[in-house]
């Protein structure tokens, strides 16, 4: 299990590695940050001074292997906009988004998983049909159309509830709904899916014909076994926590971290950009082993498959 | 949550009312915007952008005013008048009872605060340092930016006298007409040098710095909020509004949406497509007009095509400016008569006319340089400037029709479109006149030390030389000649741009608010500028 868990971090780690060189190596040659900070009226007076202060005229290998020594040392760096640490910032924004992040979890989970199985169990049902129109909905419109189409609804016409902004917990339900209605549909296809899949195998068949109810072989075979590939795409809604929901911040105007990577971005605010991305790979990395060790948990095959792999 | 409509109509005639009766019911506005600060700071030099200029006005004030509402006019501000001693010296004398938001009154060392330590740190104006440091800034030495910036604002400014408790004058090393016109930019915000003093850092200063204007800095929240509150001891009046609250909406559709809603009172950074979307709701209007800031095409003349002026010529005869103008902004701004503004006041050339739309003389020039449909690059940010790709495709069409081959190329930033490198040739660019002269406008882009200089895109020896003459000459019938001068190289001998148009900026607003919008970036939400009632 030690090795397992050993050989999964130095994967991570050089997948974490790997992002936050290419992401440098792109925001570093698709534009001059000073110049993008400063504004296109800066004096070129004003545009020097800002490179020279940032370290900005060094070349970009040099200027990399300052970045990275930095990281080693602990140090993220700071905000070429607003000079202060870019870990700070970053900080700062985590509640607002896992108040949306959370909520909008818990509403995929208990909307979509309940109601891909219910959809599974009634194949070809009205109730089936009906769910998996709405899952598809759901899914295949964009959380920008969806947002813009309950603020519509909510804000405008029915007055019921504000367009955007952070002020009250009234200003997070369109925001977490919004996020939560495409999540559920996402779950709620997958769930039918895996759990028709495993309805059709031979061992459901084995255990109907062995004399369980029916409840008792969905509860203990045929749930455990479909849990498998849900729990796949949970474990990334998990990694998706911090980063997944930019889009819906920015229709929201929701000062999430979301929001902070799409203005860092667009300025090139280097630092800021490298802290988000290494947050976000460290949430990817430590929700990809949760599943991991949940696979094993769900499933005694892989368990004896890690202990053997361990063993040897 | 505000409660803009109720507390404004039970609040009759917020401008004439007696101030004991405005206590407590002045409104909240909440003003939507897309941006509340690029640099997350207020301090006018590091924050030089559409974005800062709407709200500096709010805080912070300069000794000498620009009226916003009235055509742009140098008007008295924290100077209630001033006195040209000579070419190089200023005197100003400085309005009594003046009181800063931390509610000290301001003097003679604030002024000489604002334009030392603040802006040039332990520099100096003239860069060869400062005997004497003011007591508490250690560490809070300005970014360099910051100090470029001032000294891009000041480049002759040798020394500050204070003569009394309440005169001032300002010393030039070399003679300069527009000394007037660069004291009155935000630049120049006359701030609380014992506020400076007293703060953490530099940041901290420059988050909430504090002023003299109608309005202190209540909170900021980065990306999110910027509250302002009522300054009830401010000089010029107390002002109609308890507290204006800026929130970020970056969304044009959250804006409006926001608006309709109820959250919001103003809605800013409305584009001309959506004016006529707001006005179909009868309890909301649009305002807006033509600021100080031109749009235009800019021209790398070292391209090989364009290196003919004949082509650039060709280019310039080819743009329908007025189809542009109605089919993409609804008739709502205007076309300048060059690159100039009517603020400029006396150095305003009315005669001065756009090279004509000629299809005909297009074509003519093309065959005389013998243009044979070689590709012209465009390098097109999206959207940066309101309307871009589609004013760009208008173009494009417009240049196709007499035979020029411009090709769109998507950028994605400014430094994309500007990096010298093969392949550059046109591209948008835009010129704020920051004050009524030229120095404040052409200037600042074309020339010696200017951006298009240093990167290669264009030059011209003797435009260098008139200008740098211009910026020296007090003679303001030679200032016209010279300026006259610069606008004919630069518009129709070695053509640097092409005019467009003004840029306006729009508002979207509540209907029963009394408002009027301003010539410039600035919202104006002082003294008579807000109440209630058709």
């Amino acid at each position: 299990m030690v090795r397992f868990l050993l050989s999964r971090l130095l994967r991570a780690a050089v997948t974490i590695v790997l992002v936050v060189t290419f992401a440098f190596v792109v925001l570093r040659l698709s534009g001059d940050p000073a110049q993008i900070i400063m504004g296109a009226d800066a004096p070129p007076e004003a545009v020097d001074a800002f490179r020279t202060a940032w370290g900005l005229d060094q070349p970009v290998w040099v200027q990399y292997f300052h970045y990275f020594g930095a990281i080693a040392s602990g140090d993220l760096g700071r905000s070429m906009r607003d000079g202060r640490e870019a870990i700070v910032l970053v900080a700062e924004r985590i509640p607002a988004t896992l108040a949306l992040t959370v909520p909008a979890l818990l509403i995929k989970l208990l909307l979509g998983i309940p109601a891909g199985i219910y959809a599974a169990l009634h194949r070809n049902s009205a109730v089936d049909r009906a769910l998996m129109v709405a899952a598809v909905a759901g899914f295949t419109v964009p959380s920008f159309v969806l947002g813009l189409l309950l603020v519509l609804v909510f804000a405008v016409q029915l007055g019921w509830l504000p367009s955007g902004g952070q002020e009250s917990w009234r200003h997070a339900i369109l925001p977490v709904a919004t996020l939560g209605i495409g999540g559920a549909a996402v779950l709620a296809r997958f769930t039918r899916s895996a759990m028709l899949e495993v309805l059709g195998q031979p061992y459901i068949r084995t255990a109907s014909a062995k004399g369980l109810t029916w409840r008792a072989v969905v509860w203990s075979h045929a749930l455990p076994n479909a849990a498998i590939p849900t729990v796949t795409i949970v474990g990334f809604m998990v990694g998706s926590l911090i980063a997944g929901a930019v889009v819906v911040e920015s229709v929201f105007s929701w000062p999430g971290v979301g929001r902070l990577m799409v203005v860092a971005v667009a300025n090139r605010d280097l630092a800021v950009v490298q802290c988000i991305l290494l947050l976000v790979a460290a949430t990817m990395v430590v929700a990809n082993l949760t599943v991991d060790v949940l696979y094993g948990v769900l499933d005694p095959r892989l368990r004896t498959g890690i202990r053997r792999a361990g063993a040897g | 949550m505000p409660l803009p409509r109720r507390s404004l109509l039970a609040f009759p005639g917020l401008l004439a009312a007696p101030a004991l009766a405005q206590a407590d019911q002045r409104p909240t506005l909440t003003i939507a915007v897309q941006k509340l600060s690029n640099s997350n700071t207020f301090e006018p030099p590091r924050e030089q952008s559409n974005v800062g200029f709407r709200v500096h006005g709010l805080y912070a004030e300069q000794l000498i005013g620009t009226d916003w509402l009235e055509g742009a006019r140098l008007v008295p501000g924290l100077a209630e008048s001033w006195r040209r001693v000579d070419a190089r010296t200023l005197d100003l004398t400085l309005r009594a009872g003046v009181r800063f938001h931390d509610g000290r009154e301001m003097t003679a060392e604030d002024v000489v605060f604002s334009f030392g330590e603040r802006l040039f740190g332990t520099q100096g104006a003239t860069g060869e340092g400062r005997s004497g440091i003011l007591a508490g800034s250690a560490g809070k030495e300005p970014p360099p930016e910051v100090i470029a910036v001032a000294r891009r604002t000041y480049p002759g400014l040798e020394r500050i006298e204070v003569l009394d408790s309440r005169r001032i004058r300002f010393v030039n090393r070399t003679p300069d007409v527009t000394l007037e016109g660069r004291i009155a930019q935000s630049v120049g915000a006359i701030l609380s040098r014992a506020a400076f003093a007293a703060a953490e850092s530099w940041l901290a200063w420059a988050r909430a710095p504090v002023g003299t204007g109608p309005y202190r800095i209540a909170e900021f929240r980065p990306d999110t909020l910027l509250v302002l509150e009522a300054h009830d001891a401010y000089w010029g009046g107390r002002p109609p509004a308890r507290r204006l609250r800026f929130v970020e909406v970056p969304e044009v559709s959250g804006r409006i949406n926001g608006l309709f809603a109820g959250e919001f009172d103003f809605a800013c950074d409305i584009p001309p497509d959506q004016i006529a979307v707001v006005e179909r709701n009868p309890r909301f209007e649009v305002l807006g007009s033509p600021i100080n800031n031109i749009r235009k095409f800019a021209f790398d003349k070292t391209h090989p095509v364009l290196a003919d002026p004949r082509v650039r010529r060709a280019m310039s005869h080819s743009v329908d400016r007025e189809a542009i103008v109605q089919a993409l902004w609804a008739g709502r701004t205007r076309i300048p008569r060059g690159m100039q503004m009517e603020s400029y006041g006396e150095m305003y050339l009315s005669d001065w006319e756009n090279p004509r739309f000629d299809p005909a003389e297009a074509r003519r020039l093309l065959r005389e340089a013998g243009y044979r449909g070689d590709p012209i690059p465009y390098r097109l940010l999206n959207n940066y400037y309101t309307n871009q790709v589609a004013n760009a495709q208008i173009a494009v069409e417009m240049w196709r029709a007499v035979g020029l081959n411009v090709q769109i190329e998507m950028r994605e930033n400014f430094a994309q479109v500007t990096a010298r490198t093969p392949g550059r040739a046109l591209r948008d660019w835009s010129n704020t006149s920051i004050f009524g002269d030229p120095v404040a406008g052409i200037l600042r882009s074309f020339g010696p030390r200017t951006e298009a200089e240093r990167n290669g895109e264009w030059t011209n020896e003797e435009f260098d030389r008139v200008s740098a003459a211009l910026e020296a000459e007090t003679d303001m019938a030679r200032r016209r000649a010279q300026f006259r001068r610069i606008l004919a190289i630069l518009e129709r001998e070695d053509p640097a741009y092409i005019v467009l148009h003004h840029a306006a900026a729009f508002t979207a607003k509540r209907r029963d608010i009394r408002w009027r919008a301003s010539s410039g970036w600035a919202m104006v939400f002082g003294p008579g500028n807000l109440g209630t009632g058709a």
